[in-house]
């Protein structure tokens, strides 16, 4: 909010591919609808990596703007051969898993592993456990609505720690974490349903991408302090608002 | 010029409400010569006969057609059948034409002109016929071509895919699946329930429980006729989109069409259809647009991204829905490659702007912007008002199938077939690759390259299994003649479909077997391990045989090429040994009777990723012990031991301590008889270990009775204190030679100790005599070995009265061995303990490819034997020496082939060898059973102490007795005794050493004087042969009969 969308003029603006990846249903699709368009649809359809599932939306970061070139992906098992075509040359990537569900966390670690040995040397991956919103803590996480009002960073997070297992939750903050860090994934608990998270998780990416946004040799493991530095800005915020050009045409039904 | 008229169906219902067409007459007008013509009207007559079991059929089929709403005759023209059938009355209301009847079909139907679409479609049914009675008039086409009106849509997309005539092969299909897998669940109906909602949600039909419930049903039930599809996402678009205008059970079978034959493995495990046609597609475009093909590929743009869904999805996601049904009019009719002319065209169209398109972003969203405006003017500024009025959609159709007309299913077919084995590659790569990062921690003790071997090999033997099953079923079939007429429909794609089947079963092609059974795991295991190859192929090399051969076939050729092995040209055909059986059930955690590639990983890292002895050691033991409760028992242990020759009988891999000798050897011959000779070495002394180890089972054995538990103790003691002998002994060579005979010292130290020994020594003394310890073999030491060469070596045979042996085989004291026993006898051994530490694990070869583990068994199994000269004694010959008859190590292996009775060979040798071994083996257990029954039933009669415990061996005594009948026979005078009427193998094997002292010519290895059960054998020329032999006996031959103490020290010959 604190920046519009186009005023990034004299910033230095990049792009950087980011691909999601994660078990069918976790929410993948949501996250990034409610990221470029701040919204979110109760049904959105399956991602059979059609057309709609890419989607740009732009970062703006103190030094420079990021836009994103999201694409989505299908989670049905079958699908996963064909992610290698996503995954290709993305410098970031967004491994989902939905946390009351446990075994999208086990794919989600498989997705891990392919991305460390498959793709690009450099790629900056986020964990990211959707559906907090289902969890019983959730309340006790700070409150982040949808207005992002006050520059939650991901220090919100911590609260999030003394979870007292929710109802749905299945999948304990920590034993994410833990996972995350062993493997130096950057790591987040959302709700794309409410919000709660989803701008941070985009923005802690935008920041982990090396400065030269090219083939940044970065590993995953450094690039995730570096994340936490710039996230406490409040000017490191995702606009939300902007309109998006890429939005929509997924109903493209004309009846 | 011949010509005949048909009559169709439809217009003889008498019950028809006036609007009846009549009857429709077909004239065809034959072309040819008259047999010719009778030729095809013999086939339209069996056709039509063979049809009309489907007439009742055809009614509720038909029923359900909208055309016959429409037409509102009465009449089903159905299959041009004249007879019989009254048609009943149905026309009430209209049939089922898709949610659209209640929800409104997508787009205006005013600008679809649709009411007018429909006039001409019923003028055109009219005229032709409808739904199974239709012909296909140029008209028809073009009908197709402008659009369908909504209400017959569904109808024609089934008549043209074809799919009615499967509805009409079995119209209850559809509901009697549901009903029969009604609450069932699988992950496919997971799969599908997640979906419900979000298939095409902007539709009001699919907001609406209805709506959801009909796409529910058709996906689920068609993920039941086809579990191997199950459900994959896109399948539920596509199926929302056909519900639109189709009842369900049309929508069904339309669905199974797609998936069978129009869209091959698209939607498959691997969707490897999918990621094929890609590949055709940027093939197809580098051909047509090579300017727009050089852009993308300089651009780093990945096609398929913007394309795959197109394919995918039948562009039902990428264009607006309308337009979407206008596609899938013509791909209906028209078969794939519609969806290849229309992509096409979508670049084509849109080339220039693709052309500044720098990356996938950018490509994505002109093409985006251009879907969503194809309902406008193509050509907007024209002058022209007609071409003003041109939508481009309509441009796009014409572009389409015009300019791309050239693109025609062939074309797709073989580009398919030219792609085919690349993508499949891919797929493989990429599955392999999961797959074995998936593993699990297990996974994590082998190598990646064993990993990726085991994953091959896996795979592989899956793959060659199933077709192999398949070539002999289909040669089967063939046999059987069946000629039956296949009706094929002509539907493009079928070659593709056909062509499939081929090569079912290969990973890239999608469900392909993921679990091996246990004939399976044989040929699995004998791909890597040479233990694993059976010793008597059932069908044993032509070649070998090839003269008998072409007497009992005449024509050999024929043979050869009807009779196709069941394990594959070439590969060895494997074992099927009880430790197999062990090995598969251990590794079958999920007790499925089947292993799958984890399964098989774990088991592997549990062989092969043991580095510690230990845990190879308890390995073993474990595999051996049924219940679990630590303990193995009698019959066990004889197992345990049959394993470990099993194991052993082609050779140990890895680092047994070598011996080399080569005099006089040539040198063509040095490096193959080095080999051999280091084999032969350690084979015998392996077999002497083995042997050693039954004994030390049995003497450590732990009684199950519980009285004599107390035994225990002492013996571990004594146990411990036989490594101060050994050290002592400085019986000369090394290692595996003075364990042994440590063994046996051990044992009589042991015997003392135990009270109840001495009774029966006391009690027994008769029996004594004839308790004989077996030669105890002990191989020449290396060193010795060598030293002499090919002379003769020094030879040692340690004998020992080992009475406490006996009691092994008593049945009337159940024993058991612990791990930790099983431990430390296997520790006592030098051989044993290497081949726990190393042979075992290693003779699971991963990195070696199959084909170079099995010549490397042939090769070397050869070598030995004739490099040995070992001839092989047929077990009739009756050879009464116990000795072994190398006469010299140089012999040269023509020598031994001849002298290898026969026509198998070496080879045969070798079978024959641990065949005996085995079978002998398996003899003692036999005798044991039989000799327990015989106690049970004389246990009165017979004094002696029956019940005595460790130490002795009264059953022995017993069965020496009956067997032999009298039991003056002593030394060599008891072995003729043997040898004619007793055939019990346990009493009946004795040795001298000194006639084995007289009769050791060999200058090699060890000796174990054995008898054969069938009396034929007191030692062979084989001393192989023999000393398995012995193996198998001794544990049934505890006895000394000569019972003198001088026979209780280890005798050593030197010669």
């Amino acid at each position: 909010m604190s920046e519009s969308t186009g005023a990034s003029a004299p910033k230095l603006s990049s792009s950087v591919k980011l691909v999601l990846l994660g078990e069918a249903a976790v929410g993948k699709s949501s996250l990034v609808l409610r990221f470029v368009n701040n919204d979110f649809q109760e049904n959105k359809e399956p991602t059979i990596g059609d057309t709609a599932a890419f989607l740009t939306q732009k970062c703006s970061l103190p030094t420079r703007t990021i836009k994103f070139e999201i694409w989505d992906t299908a989670g049905q098992e079958r699908f996963a051969s064909l992610a290698p075509m996503y995954y290709r040359n993305a410098q970031s990537a967004l491994v989902v898993y939905d946390l009351t569900k446990p075994t999208s966390l086990t794919k989600a670690k498989h997705w891990v592993a392919e991305l460390q040995r498959q793709a690009s040397p450099g790629i900056v991956i986020a964990l990211v456990g959707n559906k907090l919103d289902l969890a019983n803590d959730f309340n006790s996480g700070g409150g982040v609505g949808a207005s992002g009002s006050n520059g939650i960073d991901s220090e919100g997070l911590n609260t999030e720690d003394e979870e007292n297992s929710g109802d749905a939750r299945k999948i304990s903050t920590a034993e994410a974490r833990s996972y995350a860090e062993e493997e130096g994934l950057l790591f987040f608990e959302t709700s794309a349903k409410t919000g709660t998270n989803v701008s941070e998780v985009f923005t802690a990416i935008a920041n982990a991408i090396p400065e030269s946004t090219l083939k940044g040799t970065r590993g995953p493991g450094g690039t995730s302090q570096s994340g936490l530095g710039g996230r406490g800005d409040d000017t490191s915020r995702v606009n939300l608002t902007g309109p998006r050009r890429d939005v929509g045409a997924k109903e493209g039904c004309a009846c | 010029m011949f010509a005949l008229a048909i009559t169709t169906w439809n217009g003889s219902n008498p019950a028809a409400d006036g609007l009846s067409t009549g009857q429709q007459k077909l004239t065809i007008q034959l072309a040819g010569s008259r047999q010719a013509c009778e030729r095809f009207c013999d086939g339209l007559k069996r056709g039509l006969r063979e049809g009309v079991g489907d007439v009742g059929k055809m009614r509720k089929v038909v029923a359900e057609c909208y055309s016959e709403y429409l037409c509102s005759t009465e009449g089903k023209r159905g299959i041009p059948i004249s007879k019989d059938g009254k048609h009943s009355g149905k026309s009430r209301g209209p049939p089922d034409a898709g949610l659209g009847m209640v929800f409104r079909y997508p787009g205006d139907q005013r600008k679809l002109r649709d009411r007018s679409k429909m006039r001409l479609w019923d003028e055109y049914l009219r005229d032709n016929g409808r739904n199974l009675s239709l012909v296909r008039q140029p008209t028809f086409h073009k009908l197709i071509r402008v659009g369908l009106p909504n209400r017959l849509r569904g109808e024609i997309w089934e008549l043209t895919s074809g799919s009615l005539y499967l509805r009409l092969q079995s119209p209850t299909l559809y509901t009697d699946t549901l009903s029969k897998h009604s609450g069932g669940q699988s992950l496919a109906t997971d799969e599908i329930e997640k979906d419900l909602n979000r298939s095409l949600p902007e539709y009001p039909g699919f907001q609406s429980e209805e709506g959801i419930g009909r796409l529910r049903r058709v996906l689920v039930a068609y993920s039941w006729t086809n579990e191997k599809v199950g459900y994959c996402q896109a399948m539920n678009i596509v199926v929302a989109a056909l519900l639109i205008y189709m009842s369900e059970s049309q929508a069904f079978f339309l669905l199974s069409v797609l998936c069978d034959r129009l869209l091959p493995g698209y939607y498959s495990t691997t969707m490897y259809g999918t990621l094929l046609d890609q590949r055709v597609f940027e093939s197809l475009v580098e051909k047509t647009m090579p300017v727009l093909w050089d852009h993308l590929v300089k651009s780093d743009v990945q096609l398929s991204v913007v394309s795959l869904p197109w394919f995918l999805s039948l562009y039902i996601n990428s264009m607006p829905l309308v337009f979407a049904f206008r596609v899938l009019d013509v791909f209906f009719l028209e078969g794939p490659k519609v969806l290849f002319q229309v992509g096409l065209a979508i670049l084509r169209i849109n080339g220039e702007e693709l052309l500044d398109a720098a990356d996938d972003g950018a490509l994505i969203s002109i093409l985006k912007s251009y879907f969503a405006r194809l309902d406008e003017s193509a050509h907007p500024r024209s002058e022209n008002e007609k071409l003003r009025a041109v939508t481009r959609f309509q441009e796009l159709m014409v572009v389409a199938f015009k300019e791309f007309t050239g693109i025609t299913q062939s074309t797709i077919d073989e580009q398919r077939a030219k792609h085919k084995g690349a993508v499949l590659e891919n797929i493989e790569n990429f599955a392999k690759r999961t797959s074995i990062r998936n593993l699990g921690p297990d996974s994590k003790r082998l190598s990646a390259d064993d990993l990726g071997t085991l994953y091959d090999r896996f795979y592989g033997v899956l793959y060659e299994r199933q077709q192999r099953m398949q070539m002999i079923q289909e040669e089967n079939e063939r046999r059987a003649k069946n000629s039956r007429v296949r009706v094929t429909e002509p539907l493009a794609g079928t070659a593709a479909a056909a062509n499939e089947s081929v090569e079912k079963g290969r990973v890239g092609l999608g469900p392909s077997p993921t679990l091996m059974d246990y004939d399976g795991f044989r040929e699995f295991l004998a791909g890597m391990a040479k233990w694993a190859i059976t010793d008597s192929p059932s069908s044993p090399l032509r070649d070998a045989l090839s003269e008998e051969n072409h007497s009992y076939f005449g024509n050999s050729t024929k043979s050869r090429g009807n009779s196709i092995s069941p394990w594959g040209d070439g590969n060895p055909e494997p074992a099927d040994h009880e430790f197999m059986r062990r090995l598969f059930r251990r590794w079958d955690t999920d007790k499925a009777s089947a292993l799958s590639l984890q399964n098989v990983v774990t088991g592997m890292a549990h062989v092969k990723g043991n580095r510690d002895i230990m845990s190879s050691i308890s390995y073993f033991f474990e595999l051996y012990d049924d219940d679990g409760d630590g303990k193995v028992d009698r019959e066990g242990i004889l197992r345990l031991s049959e394993a470990l020759l099993f194991l052993s009988r082609r050779g140990l891999e890895g680092s047994l301590t070598p011996s080399t000798s080569t005099s006089g050897l040539t040198e063509a011959e040095n490096v193959g008889s080095l080999e051999g000779d280091k084999r032969v070495s350690n084979d015998e002394k392996f077999l002497n270990s083995v042997s050693a180890f039954i004994r030390r089972c049995f003497e450590y054995a732990d009684p199950d009775h519980p009285q004599n538990q107390d035994m225990r103790p002492k013996k571990e003691s004594q146990e411990l204190t036989i490594r101060g002998p050994k050290a002592a002994s400085g019986i000369e060579g090394d290692g595996g030679d003075d364990l042994l005979d440590l063994g046996i010292s051990s044992t009589r130290q042991a015997q003392p100790s135990s009270p109840s020994a001495a009774t029966v020594t006391a009690t027994a003394g008769a029996e004594k005599e004839k308790k004989k310890v077996a030669q105890l073999p002990s191989g020449p030491s290396p060193k010795d070995f060598d030293r002499d060469g090919g002379g003769k070596s020094p030879r040692k045979f340690s004998k020992a009265e080992t009475e406490s042996a006996n009691l092994a085989l008593d049945p009337a004291n159940p024993l058991h061995i612990t791990l930790p026993t099983f431990r430390m006898v296997i520790l006592a051994d030098e051989l044993l303990e290497q081949f726990f530490e190393s042979s075992f694990p290693e003779s699971f070869r991963l990195s070696d490819r199959k084909g170079a583990a099995a010549s490397l068994t042939t090769s070397t199994s050869l070598t030995t034997f004739s490099s040995l000269g070992f001839g092989r004694t047929s077990p009739s010959g009756g050879a009464a020496a116990a000795r072994i008859t190398t006469p010299s190590i140089s012999i040269p292996a023509p020598t031994a082939t001849a002298s290898a009775p026969g026509a198998k060979g070496l080879r045969g040798v070798l079978d024959n060898i641990v065949s005996d071994g085995m079978r002998v083996a398996s003899e003692v257990k036999r005798r044991m059973d039989e000799a327990q029954r015989d106690m049970e039933k004389n246990a009165l009669g017979r004094g002696g102490g029956g019940d005595d415990d460790d130490d002795d061996d009264d059953d022995y005594e017993g069965e020496g007795r009956r067997g032999q009948g009298s039991e003056g026979g002593r030394g060599e005078g008891r072995r003729g005794g043997v040898r004619e009427g007793d055939r019990d193998l346990l009493g009946g094997v004795e040795a001298e050493v000194g006639s084995l002292k007289e009769r050791t010519t060999t200058t090699t290895t060890t000796t174990t004087v054995t008898t054969n059960q069938e009396g034929e054998v007191e030692g062979g020329d084989n001393g192989l042969n023999e000393a398995r032999m012995g193996l198998g006996i001794d544990v049934g031959r505890r006895r000394d009969r000569r019972g003198s103490s001088a026979t209780e020290k280890i005798i050593e010959f030197e010669r």
